[in-house]
């Protein structure tokens, strides 16, 4: 099975809206999934220039993006595709 | 050419205040700087304020347009002398150097100066003038032309005189045994910075003297001649899209050292050139993201935070407990003597949300800051170049 990746916005809109609480996944994660998932940060993600995408701070579950992402929805994100992966 | 300068002192053993006085002022509409060091009398407060006072008017004199020359006559011919030691109540060196290479010289009662180019001590001709009050008094004018890769040390008695009287160095370390540290520390570390050469010859002396304590007041001054350290800044996407590759290319290309600030721009570059950003999952330090990484880069920051906090930083010194990415921005710039930032115009949208917590400031303008701080309190040469 192939990890999950998951890609944490730094950038400075996601920063300013609160990425910098994200960052608490970077431990979280592994701890609660182990190698099923690999956390990674990035720059900017490009998603905050266009609005279509909804609003900062964004996170990627593999091709999922997460607007107004927080700890909770992409770690619930991750659960879900977790679950379809094993069906 | 860049001129390098850096002056290192040690107290006399026992006095809580320096005896010696360096006094150096670059002027950047000149493309000159003028540096004096002068030697009290004695030692502790007594010598600090005679030093002082010497440096002081002598820098005054010359900054309201005097000729040096006249000015350091003035100075000689008025020094009080000492009425028990029966010796002037300070000495002195200035230097008026030019970033072409022309220098001027005026000593009094200091050591001689060292002159080091391709490797050797030259010594330079001078004229001597005496003075008109006092026998005894004479200074040495030297007019010289340094070309790339030249220094000048200058340094007090303390140094050359340091060690006087131990079993092995009778007479001390005299400047011909101060010439040979200083050659062959200049043989192994060619590019050596003015401040560690100026430390180095501090700490030479002090491990001559008997015991290591100081018996005189130590103080060396280096002045080198050198390609300046030039730095490179990319930040902000450039106002015409199409234009990215040619910028990307040009800015990689750089001879200087680089930083991007901003993760559009990095994304950019990286887009342009096929280079991965890494960017680290290690905690941001501060409220600052962290830096990243991009080979052939020296720094990835964030961009308007960064630039905002390092902007703060260089007028307000950095006083936080930990290392952020701005502590390094900062390091980065003030590592550079000439500095160009290229800045993209393009605004990203997102950053004017009224939904951000807090304002953020145009590229722009904390550019502008920083430049004035950069040129005015650093003494840096700031090239803004907006794309
Ligand atoms: S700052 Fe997060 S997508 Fe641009």
């Amino acid at each position: 099975m192939n990890k999950i990746k998951v890609k944490l916005c730094m950038g400075t809109t996601c920063f300013v809206m609160g990425a910098s609480e994200l960052q608490e996944l970077v431990d979280i994660l592994p701890e609660k999934f182990g190698d099923k998932v690999e956390v990674q940060c990035a720059t900017c993600l490009d998603l905050c220039s266009s609005s279509s995408e909804g609003q900062a701070p964004y996170a990627m579950v593999d091709y999922t993006v997460i607007s107004k992402a927080t700890v909770e929805s992409v770690i619930n994100e991750v659960e879900r595709k977790l679950k379809n992966g094993q069906e | 050419m860049f001129i390098d300068i850096d002056c290192a002192q040690e107290k006399k053993y026992n006095q809580n205040t320096y005896g010696d006085y360096f006094l150096s002022k670059r002027y950047p509409d000149k493309d000159a700087l003028i540096a004096v060091l002068s030697d009290g009398l004695g030692s502790g407060i007594k010598a600090n304020i005679l030093a002082t006072m010497t440096a002081t008017m002598l820098l005054k004199f010359v900054e309201a347009g005097a000729d040096m020359k006249m000015a350091c006559e003035v100075i000689m011919n008025s020094l009080p002398v000492c009425k028990v030691r029966k010796i002037s109540y300070s000495t002195f060196s200035v230097a008026h150097c030019s970033e072409d290479g022309e220098v001027k010289i005026i000593e009094e009662g200091n050591p001689k100066f060292i002159y080091i180019s391709d490797g050797k001590v030259i010594e330079p001709e001078y004229t001597v003038i005496d003075s008109d009050t006092f026998k005894n008094r004479h200074m040495h004018v030297y007019k010289l032309k340094l070309k790339l890769g030249d220094r000048l040390v200058f340094c007090s008695d303390g140094v050359t005189q340091a060690g006087l009287g131990n079993p092995e160095l009778k007479l001390g370390l005299r400047r011909s045994g101060l010439m040979r540290f200083l050659l062959e520390k200049i043989n192994d570390t060619p590019d050596i910075s003015s401040s560690e050469l100026s430390q180095f010859v501090v700490r030479i002396a002090k491990n001559t003297e008997t015991d290591r304590k100081a018996k005189d007041d130590i103080s060396c001054c280096v002045i080198y001649y050198r390609e300046p350290r030039r730095a490179l800044i990319f930040t902000g996407p450039p106002y015409h899209q199409e234009k990215d590759y040619e910028y990307a290319h040009e800015f990689y290309e750089s001879k200087a050292k680089k930083a991007i600030c901003g993760g559009t721009t990095a994304n950019l570059i990286s887009r342009e050139l096929q280079i991965p950003v890494k960017c680290n999952i290690t905690r941001s330090v501060g409220k600052l993201p962290a830096v990243s990484s991009m080979e052939g880069v020296d720094l990835v920051t964030e961009g308007i935070l960064t630039l905002t906090r390092t902007v703060e930083y260089l007028e307000n010194g950095f006083n936080e407990k930990e290392k952020d990415a701005a502590y390094e921005l900062m390091q980065f710039l003030l590592n550079s003597d000439c500095i160009e930032f290229m800045v993209g115009a393009k605004l990203n949208q997102a950053h004017y949300d009224p939904n951000l917590p807090i304002e953020i400031e145009i590229r722009k303008n904390i550019v502008k800051k920083m430049t004035k701080i950069l040129e005015d309190k650093y003494i840096k040469r700031v090239t803004l170049r907006y794309i």
